[in-house]
């Protein structure tokens, strides 16, 4: 089911928390809401749940416009980031307060409820009770509660921010396939930009309750419509006061780059970070695989020089020059010349 | 320092024994002085026999109205706060600050005969000076906070996310009142009721002003044991306060349960 949001604008008292959000979520995606904490994301999730009432827009589900539709008729799976379990009912009738408020026949519900337990993997704990669950087991069962209702949209808020990290990355690949396999129009909520880019097809950046950009992972990391996306979505650094992505920053021979100086080699498995000063005494960071990292063998302290990579997108949007053209030890582009100079007068060092 | 802890101790159990125990004890002893039969033949006195009657009675329409009460207001304060609940707040406390003295002459003030409203309930036929609606209305007064007093800190913690989830799963706001709401304050109610039940049938300063004291017609039990004593009659004065005391104690063994079971659910916090 389609999701679209017209002008949905929210106050808090005379606090505007969403201004003016208009997007359309096409049936099947699954949706990150990304932003900061409080950009307004989860107000956003609870608007379109109708657990909190806006103050100007419409919502509409497939076309029918449920702007002032109760949660309860609204027929969308919703999840808290606390998972909400009902504390005084068992797993196996946590599952079925749903069917129960139907008035599903008992066998019938008796059934489903199974074939939730099975599909959450959580069959051998139908008796217990929230409590003595696992963290990443509460979620599942807050997952099987809201699907039991065949919803035609679900809701995630922040929904692994409460487990640990290896639980949180084992749950992340589940809810992806379950999504893609059940194929239903899931919105999550967000504010770690890594998470986002992992599960979701669609991202929609919120920041002080204004749409920054909608797109895919991809798009959006390589052409970030502005600095707040693109420092969002990824580490920057700068050189010669542009910005970059750190892996588009690469060492080179003496007289090719900029003259800079290791203050710091941070080793983070794969990765490693080199932490450089340039002659202004500017810091900025390159990064570079444990491979590159072993091979160049640096100090703190060492005399280096630095380039940007063939092919890196130096900035956002249409301005970025597809190509860098290195001519002698000058760097230069069509577009952006001037931006350049301090680059090749540095690289002249 | 090692020793502190028994100095502690023994401090805790002085304060207490001096307070409570040997008071205690000796209402047992005097009240059994004669042996368990004088006992049990005082037990059928008249005066107090209508007594313990009048105080049941006073219990049993209080007590589930201060329940009813206690329980909305809770949820209102919670669940719709605004400058008024916040207000409300405030004022559910007041009946704890004030001497249950004055609370009984304020009563008696607006209701009573050539009161503000008792000139105009006379005229309706209706007395509540004096007889059982004062007792009772005296009695609701000193316990109203008592049950959202332990309701409201448990409906804060609980937050509304399991409220909001029934909702979403299409479930009516009286059907979340019972299936959600009402369970998880169970026995944070339990402990208020018990509190209440305590405060009102031990209640002397505010009902002596309302009741106006008439033996075997708005005499409670404390009245009774009061007047006993005031009219020498020391004896039968120790039965109702073995009576009293007991009723209290079997209490504080509920609470104790309540307070246990109550505790248990909360080791798991969502």
């Amino acid at each position: 089911m389609s999701i679209s949001l017209n002008g949905v604008t929210k106050y808090f008292g005379r606090d505007l928390v969403l201004d003016d959000v208009t997007d359309e979520v096409p049936q099947g995606s699954l949706t990150a809401l990304l932003g900061p904490s409080g950009s307004g994301k989860s107000t956003l999730l609870r608007i379109i749940a109708g657990l909190e009432p806006l103050n100007e827009g419409h919502i509409e589900l497939n076309g029918r416009d449920v702007t002032n539709v109760p949660a309860r008729d609204r027929h969308i799976g919703f999840c808290f980031q606390d998972y909400a379990p009902f504390r005084q009912l068992s797993v196996a009738d946590n599952v079925a307060y749903g069917l129960k408020v139907q008035r599903m026949p008992k066998a019938q519900i008796r059934q489903e409820v199974d074939d939730l337990l099975h599909l959450v993997r959580l069959e051998a704990f139908a008796d217990r009770y929230p409590r003595q669950l696992s963290g990443g087991q509460r979620q599942r069962m807050a997952l099987a509660r809201a699907l039991a209702i065949k919803p035609d949209v679900l809701l995630l808020d922040e929904p692994f921010a409460a487990l640990d990290a290896q639980v949180r990355g084992e749950l992340r690949g589940w809810v992806r396939s379950l999504q893609r396999e059940l194929g239903i129009t899931t919105i999550l909520v967000t504010h770690d930009q890594a998470e986002a880019m992992e599960i979701a097809d669609r991202l929609v950046i919120l920041n002080e309750g204004r749409i920054e950009q909608v797109g895919t992972p991809d798009t959006m990391y390589d052409k970030p419509a502005n600095d707040f996306v693109q420092g969002f979505l990824g580490p920057i650094t700068t050189l010669n006061g542009v910005a970059y992505r750190p892996h588009d920053i690469e060492l080179c021979a003496p007289d090719e780059g900029v003259a800079a100086t290791v203050t710091d080699v941070i080793r983070l498995g794969f990765e490693v970070r080199v932490v450089v000063s340039d002659c202004n005494g500017t810091s900025s960071w390159v990064q570079l695989t444990h491979d590159e990292a072993q091979r160049l063998n640096l100090i703190v302290g060492e005399h280096v020089s630095l380039r940007v990579r063939m092919g890196a997108k130096k900035n956002r949007g249409p301005e970025i020059p597809e190509v860098f053209r290195i001519d002698g030890d000058e760097f230069t582009s069509s577009s952006d010349q001037e931006e350049r100079t301090p680059f090749a007068k540095g690289s002249q060092r | 320092m090692r020793r502190s802890p028994v100095a502690l101790r023994i401090a805790v159990l002085c304060y207490i024994g001096v307070l409570i125990g040997v008071p205690l004890i000796f209402v047992f002893q005097q009240a059994f002085i004669h042996g368990f039969g004088a006992f049990f033949r005082a037990l059928r006195d008249q005066q107090m026999d209508h007594a313990i009657l009048l105080t049941a009675l006073v219990a049993l329409v209080a007590v589930p109205l201060n329940v009813l009460f206690g329980v909305g207001a809770s949820l209102w304060i919670v669940r719709h706060p605004s400058r008024f609940t916040r207000v409300l707040d405030t004022i559910i406390d007041v009946p704890l600050a004030i001497s249950p003295i004055i609370v009984g002459l304020v009563l008696e003030l607006v209701y009573a005969q050539g009161g503000w409203f008792g000139s105009l309930l006379a005229k309706l036929g209706w007395q509540i000076m004096f007889s059982f609606p004062g007792i009772v209305m005296a009695s609701i007064f000193v316990s109203l906070p008592l049950v959202s007093r332990q309701v409201i800190p448990l409906l804060r913690e609980l937050g509304d996310h399991q409220e909001q989830t029934a909702s979403t799963l299409g479930a009516s706001p009286l059907r979340i009142f019972f299936t959600i709401t009402l369970r998880s304050i169970t026995w944070a109610t339990a402990y208020g009721v018990s509190l209440t039940l305590a405060r009102v049938i031990g209640e002397y300063g505010a009902v002596l002003i309302v009741s106006g004291n008439i033996a075997l017609v708005t005499q409670t039990l404390t009245l009774d044991i009061g007047a006993n004593f005031e009219n020498f009659n020391n004896y039968q004065g120790f039965v109702g306060a073995v009576l009293l005391a007991m009723a209290s104690i079997v209490l504080l063994l509920i609470l104790g349960v309540a307070r246990h079971r109550e505790r248990k659910r909360n080791e798991y916090l969502a």
